[in-house]
This record gives C-alpha cells, sequence and structure tokens, in this order.
C-alpha cells in the first residue's frame, strides 16, 4: 500500500468531513454521511490486517481532530477496524449489500463505544444520539459503496482481497 | 489503543492544541470549504439573506433599545461622575470561523488568539448578538463555546425585568433558564439578554428569545423556559469577540 497516497487520502477526507459535507446533510437533523467510517472499512476489508491496523487507529486520530473531544474516536475506530479485518474474510465484502451492512454495523458500533468513553470523560453526552448511532451509519452505508470505486482507483487497489479461510 | 486512552484522559487544553494546528495548517482550504457550502446553502433557499439581514437588523435595535434605556436610568440617577458610553469601552476582534464541530457540545473554531488580545470567557458575537464565550486559546486560534452547549452557563435576564438567572445551554440548539419564579411576567417571544459581567461585558446585550413558556412540571412555583439563539450559527462566517478596554 501506498502510505503517501493514504495519507493525501484521509487529510482530504477530514477537511471534506469538517466543511463541504455539510451540502450533502438531509433533514432537519442536518444527518450527514461520514467519509472517514466509509474509509476505515475499505481499508479494513482490502488490505492486510496490520494495514487495516495501522489505517483504522490513523482514521481514528483523523476523526478526533474534528471531533469536540479527542480520544473516543481513535479508540473505538481502531479497536473496532481491527475487528473487522480479522472477520472479513468470512463474509464476501465484494457484495454491495455486506459492504453496506459492513458499514452500517461498524458505525453503530463505534458510535455506541465513543459515547460510552465521552460519558467515562464526564463530558456532556448528547441528547440527540439517534442521528449519529443510526442515522449517520445509515447514510454512510447508502453512499458508500459508490465511494469505494474512486478510493479503488487513488489507492489503485484492484479487488485484491484475500480470503484468509 | 494505549495511546488512545492517553489522549481521552488528557487535559483539553493540551488535547486542544491537536486541533488547533490541523486548522491552523489546512485552515486555507477549510476556509475555502466553509464558503462554498455557504454559498451552496444561500443559492438552495431563497429568502436566506433577507431573513439573516432581518435577524441582524433586529437584534442591533434590541441591543440599542438596552443601551438606550440603561442610558435614561443613568441620565435619571443625575450622577455627578462623568461615565464613558459603553460602546467605547469595547473593543470587537472581528474573526474568520473555521470550523464548527458538531455533536454534544457546540463550538467553533476562530482565527483569532491570544495575540489579538483574546483571552477565556470573552464574550462573543455573531450577527449582532451574543452567541458564546471563548473557551480555548492558542497563539492565534480559539475555541468558541456556544451558549447552547451543555457545559455553558451565563447570567442571563428577560427584557423588562432585572431578575438575573443563570442560563444553560441543553445541546440542542436552545438553552434553559432556571429558577425564575412564576410571578415573573414571561411570554414567548420575550428577548433574553445577556447580563453585565464586569471585565467582560458592560451593557445587557441580546442572547436570544423565548421559544417556550411554560410551568415548571417538577417545580409549579417555576417558570420552565427554553430559549433559542436569534442567529443561525450554522451560516456565521465571521464573528466578533468583545475585548474590554479596561
Amino acid at each position: 500500500m501506498s502510505w503517501f497516497r493514504f495519507a493525501v487520502l484521509i487529510i482530504v477526507a477530514t477537511i471534506l468531513q469538517t466543511s463541504l459535507i455539510d451540502i450533502f446533510a438531509v433533514t432537519t437533523a442536518k444527518v450527514k454521511p461520514d467519509l472517514l467510517l466509509v474509509l476505515l472499512v475499505f481499508f479494513a476489508v482490502n488490505f492486510t490486517n496490520t494495514e487495516a491496523v495501522i489505517t483504522s487507529f490513523t482514521i481514528g486520530f483523523a476523526a478526533d481532530i474534528i471531533s469536540p473531544t479527542m480520544g473516543p474516536q481513535i479508540i473505538s475506530f481502531g479497536l473496532f477496524g481491527t475487528l473487522l479485518a480479522d472477520f472479513h474474510g468470512i463474509i464476501d465484502t465484494r457484495k454491495w449489500p455486506y459492504q453496506l451492512l459492513a458499514i452500517f454495523a461498524v458505525g453503530f458500533l463505534t458510535a455506541a463505544l465513543a459515547y460510552f468513553l465521552v460519558f467515562l470523560k464526564a463530558e456532556p453526552m448528547p441528547l440527540n444520539a439517534y442521528t449519529k448511532l443510526f442515522w449517520t451509519p445509515l447514510y454512510s452505508a447508502i453512499i458508500g459503496p459508490f465511494l469505494f470505486l474512486p478510493v479503488e482507483l487513488w489507492m489503485r487497489t484492484q479487488r485484491r482481497r484475500t480470503r484468509r479461510f | 489503543m494505549l495511546g488512545g486512552f492517553i489522549i481521552l484522559f488528557v487535559p483539553k487544553n493540551v488535547t486542544n492544541k491537536f486541533q488547533f494546528a490541523f486548522s491552523r495548517t489546512f485552515g486555507w482550504p477549510l476556509g475555502i470549504g466553509r464558503s462554498i457550502t455557504l454559498a451552496a446553502d444561500m443559492q438552495s433557499s431563497a429568502d436566506v439573506v433577507s431573513r439573516r439581514e432581518y435577524n441582524q437588523l433586529q437584534n442591533h435595535l434590541a441591543n440599542i433599545i438596552e443601551q438606550r434605556n440603561r442610558t435614561q436610568k443613568e441620565v435619571e440617577k443625575l450622577s455627578a461622575l462623568r461615565v464613558n458610553p459603553a460602546w467605547e469601552r469595547m473593543k470587537f476582534v472581528l474573526a474568520n470561523v473555521i470550523t464548527d464541530s458538531e455533536g454534544p457540545q457546540n463550538e467553533l473554531i476562530i482565527n483569532r488568539g491570544a495575540e489579538d488580545g483574546i483571552a477565556n470567557n470573552q464574550f462573543v458575537l455573531g450577527d449582532n448578538s451574543i452567541i458564546g464565550t471563548i473557551s480555548g486559546v492558542s497563539a492565534n486560534r480559539a475555541k468558541v463555546k456556544l451558549f447552547t452547549d451543555p457545559t455553558s452557563k451565563i447570567p442571563v435576564k428577560i427584557e423588562q425585568s432585572d431578575v438575573m438567572r443563570i442560563m444553560q445551554g441543553t445541546g440542542e440548539n436552545s438553552a434553559k433558564i432556571q429558577l425564575l419564579q412564576i410571578n415573573q411576567k414571561v411570554q414567548k417571544g420575550n428577548i433574553v439578554l445577556a447580563d453585565k459581567q464586569p471585565g467582560f461585558l458592560d451593557i445587557p446585550m441580546i442572547i436570544g428569545k423565548v421559544a417556550e413558556c411554560k410551568r415548571d412540571d417538577k417545580a409549579p412555583s417555576l417558570w420552565d423556559i427554553t430559549v433559542e439563539p436569534v442567529c443561525d450559527v450554522q451560516k456565521l462566517d465571521y464573528v466578533a469577540v468583545i475585548v474590554m478596554n479596561l
């Protein structure tokens, strides 16, 4: 994997997530897709375990940078990115329904763990948790498979997924 | 994982440095992105510009009326002391909004910092109304904690009332005024003013409007007052920080 291309991709995604992604907000709750979540799943299912672990924690750090509280995302993204990398050989992630499901499930779990960690840190808890727990992962899951193609082209990944079982 | 837990429990003023560094390094693309978002937002809703200008003027009017009332009271007191107008003791530092963070806390990052005289707890104006206070400062960046943030507590009073109460954010683009007796006259639409704070704010200024006013279910002798901002913070491209000339 080209780490330079990965770094550029993460920086661009982080900047887009804090600015231009607002254009795609829907409903009065301003639900927005989470580009970093989509990238987390992409790298977890397309690269080796070691690369997936490194990319998961890095993407988590990027998510923390643009969050009010630093720390929860690096832990939750790192943990569930690593777990997804371990388990993705079991399911065929080349099919878009599985990709959709993987993004939604990882989005829900990372948001739930992040909230728990925010609670541990005694930071204020959100009253509209449903948006982050359900709607953001769902929106990300819907657009995620479409984003995989340009990311594959940029990373020059031509379906080199390997089954481990 | 260990690094994550260290970052999680490190004091916020330390972790703020990462966020300030990010906004400083990528300030230009972040600013461009925000401008494009604001432009797209304005195009999608034709009445936004006029509504915003309307809100700005309404807020300015509310501040002027309050200032006039105060001045009238001062004149009525026939004080022998010469008093400088409050506005002359205030300095407004204009700052561009770089990012607004979403989530449980409501914060903005602006492109002015300690080098421009910005310090913690200073009040911040958006569209001529108070939107929050400074909560973190680096050399040339600062964080604004909006008054809708759950950790924000600001002394306020409702127009035509001299009773000061604490207003606390709810995290859902609103705030609650606590412990106000039911015998106080309050109704929906009343203007809420941030109260004077020595060294930070010399005259009360508009901070919001009463969005809902009902009897508190738990304590029937008190009001349950919900206050909403009088400007759309997400559409702000610049704010003004009030720096007092002491």
